[in-house]
């Protein structure tokens, strides 16, 4: 009807790079300084650009802190503290979003809405109490005891998210994983799981983020300096050395790369994961 | 049905929530219920402390740097929630054409959020650095010296210049979540509207835009729980300073906890916290459904 031809309609989108480019520089232009920042030796202080990136650029900070700092032993922890807490939430939260979205559970409703009660807790008012349960349980100043509570924190969009997914499967493909002897767990790991791959690389990512990024109950809970998580060093380089900026700009690089590539790699998954499960 | 195997089966079901469930109980219930019992008591975290009531509740209330943390959230909720989803919204509609590149556009936008707020805040507190920042630098470069100014140390404006890096950070979450919601929508009906000769700014205000409800309720609700929570960005950038001009519920908590040692005192303040967060998502779904949060349709 409207008879404009694809060629024509294409040309028109295109015309949309003229914002998003733009726009899109912009908002990188924070990590381009972190990038020309950390690039910057301390013996060649010239800068071009307004100081965001460096006139003779070297990777002399990197080589720096990973001297200064056992890098890849807090990189280690870091990802002791992250690898269990994100498994545990999948799988734990997964099995709590099959049995609201397809089980016969009593209570059902006040159990979803107690579950979905840690999203709103913010890390700083239960610091002192979590201090307190892990003291209780022997996993004070242990990666552990960080690790799972980042999952009793992370569970509740998980299980919103996965079950949202889980609901949108056919009653008929579950009848005939029963029909077929598959008991509740089989029906499961072998039907539901799968389906719901989707939403799960949402919630990996999510609980990496949360996991990887927080600092406040690693600061209050890790007490060995062997066992703190690579997030801390940034504050703790900023405190002692604030006269080595490009280190301090190389540690927030290293600190970022891993969650970084993680999203890379996840990041084609996530729209269509957060559109099955956000509806 | 009130079969032994009616019953079995009963419990194995719930065998699958139990795990978290457990973890709810001693993770997240009780720090709530600790929270709320050393809210009424005078105590610093080391001796015994004294029952004092609602006397902290009433010292709250007294407080001028609380009323200060409630209107300072007052602030942030909208001023941070909307450019957000505008934003968010406007690249989203952008990025949902045909478009080359556009995978790249989305990951790139979206990067600041998976970023530490303690990175994005160290490297915001350079940008903003009055002396050594990159805002100073083309202030002296270009002779525009409106831009070399103390963003974060003056009290006037540290608040608002910590609610952009916030914008900064989020939007590209808004972004992914309004294309996620743009997927679900059929094509169909935007043909439709187009047959019947609205244009794209009509279809995107009268069939997009209402269609995207449920996006928008996720996002208001997660943006009004994120902002009450805002803490790492602020703790990086001015600490709540200066003066507790851009103190927050969390920040102005843990410092009575961590500085003051008024562990009374800070669990007041978390309680307040915890109330009004669980009171304000309980009405936005007695208001519009729960079918946001639940998949259901209403």
């Amino acid at each position: 009807m409207s008879g404009r031809r694809p060629a024509q309609l294409s040309r028109r989108v295109n015309l949309l790079h003229l914002i998003l480019v733009p726009v899109t520089v912009a908002w990188m232009l924070p990590i381009v300084i972190v990038i020309g920042l950390s690039l910057k030796p301390t013996n060649d202080p010239g800068t071009i650009a307004f100081g965001m990136l460096p006139r003779s650029p070297s990777f002399a900070n990197y080589v720096t802190v990973f001297q200064q700092n056992p890098i890849p032993r807090y990189l280690f922890n870091s990802a002791l503290i992250a690898v269990p807490s994100v498994v545990l939430v999948v799988l734990l939260g997964s099995m709590a979003a099959f049995a609201l979205a397809r089980l016969r559970v009593p209570a059902k409703g006040w159990i979803f809405g107690l579950l979905t009660l840690a999203l709103v807790l913010p890390m700083s008012s239960i610091v002192v109490a979590t201090f307190q349960v892990l003291q209780a349980l022997g996993l004070y100043n242990s990666t552990f005891g960080v690790s799972i509570v980042y999952t009793a924190l992370g569970l509740p969009f998980a299980i919103i998210l996965i079950r949202t997914s889980f609901m949108a499967v056919p009653q008929e493909t579950h009848d005939a994983a029963v029909v077929d002897g598959a008991n509740k767990w089989q029906t499961f790991w072998h039907v539901y799981l799968p389906l719901a791959r989707p939403a799960i690389a949402v919630v990996v990512v999510w609980q990496l983020m949360l996991a990887w990024n927080d600092f406040l109950l690693p600061l209050v809970s890790l007490v060995d300096k062997d066992i703190k998580p690579l997030t801390l060093i940034p504050l703790v380089y900023r405190g002692e050395h604030f006269t080595q900026v490009g280190a301090l700009f190389a540690i927030l690089i290293v600190v970022s790369v891993p969650i970084v590539a993680t999203f890379a790699i996840a990041q084609r998954s996530l729209v269509n994961g957060l559109a099955g499960a956000v509806k | 049905m009130r079969h032994p195997l009616a019953r079995r089966d009963r419990l194995t079901s719930l065998a699958f929530v139990v795990p978290a469930l457990i973890l709810f109980f001693v993770f997240v219930a009780y720090p709530i219920v600790y929270n709320f019992q050393a809210s009424t008591l005078d105590w610093d975290g080391a001796t015994a402390g004294t029952f004092v009531g609602l006397g902290n509740f009433v010292a709250l209330a007294h407080d001028p740097v609380f009323t200060k943390t409630l209107l300072n959230s007052a602030l942030w909720i909208p001023l941070t929630i909307v450019p957000q989803a505008l934003i968010g919204l406007g690249l989203a509609l952008m990025l949902n054409q045909p478009l080359r590149g556009r995978g790249v556009y989305r990951a790139l936008l979206f990067l600041p959020t998976v970023l530490s707020p303690v990175v994005v805040g160290i490297v915001w507190a350079q940008i903003l650095d009055p002396n050594s920042g990159t805002l100073a630098a083309i202030a002296e470069q270009t002779g525009l010296t409106f831009l070399k100014f103390s963003y974060l140390g003056d009290p006037k404006t540290a608040i608002f210049a910590v609610m952009v890096v916030n914008i900064w950070m989020y939007t590209g979450f808004s972004l992914l979540f309004y294309l996620a919601g743009l997927q679900l929508i059929e094509p169909s009906l935007l043909e439709a509207a187009k047959l019947d000769g609205a244009n794209f700014w009509q279809r995107t205000t009268r069939v997009t835009f209402p269609l995207l409800r449920n996006t928008h309720l996720t996002l208001l609700l997660l943006g009004i729980i994120g902002s009450l929570k805002t803490f790492e960005l602020l703790y990086v950038l001015t600490s709540g300073g200066p003066y507790h001009a851009s103190e927050m519920l969390p920040t102005y908590a843990f410092k009575q906890a961590f500085q003051l040692h008024s562990i009374g005192y800070a669990s007041a303040i978390s309680v307040a916290l915890l109330v009004i967060a669980i009171g304000s998502s309980l009405l936005m779904t007695r208001v519009f459904g729960a079918g946001f949060i639940t998949g259901e349709e209403r």
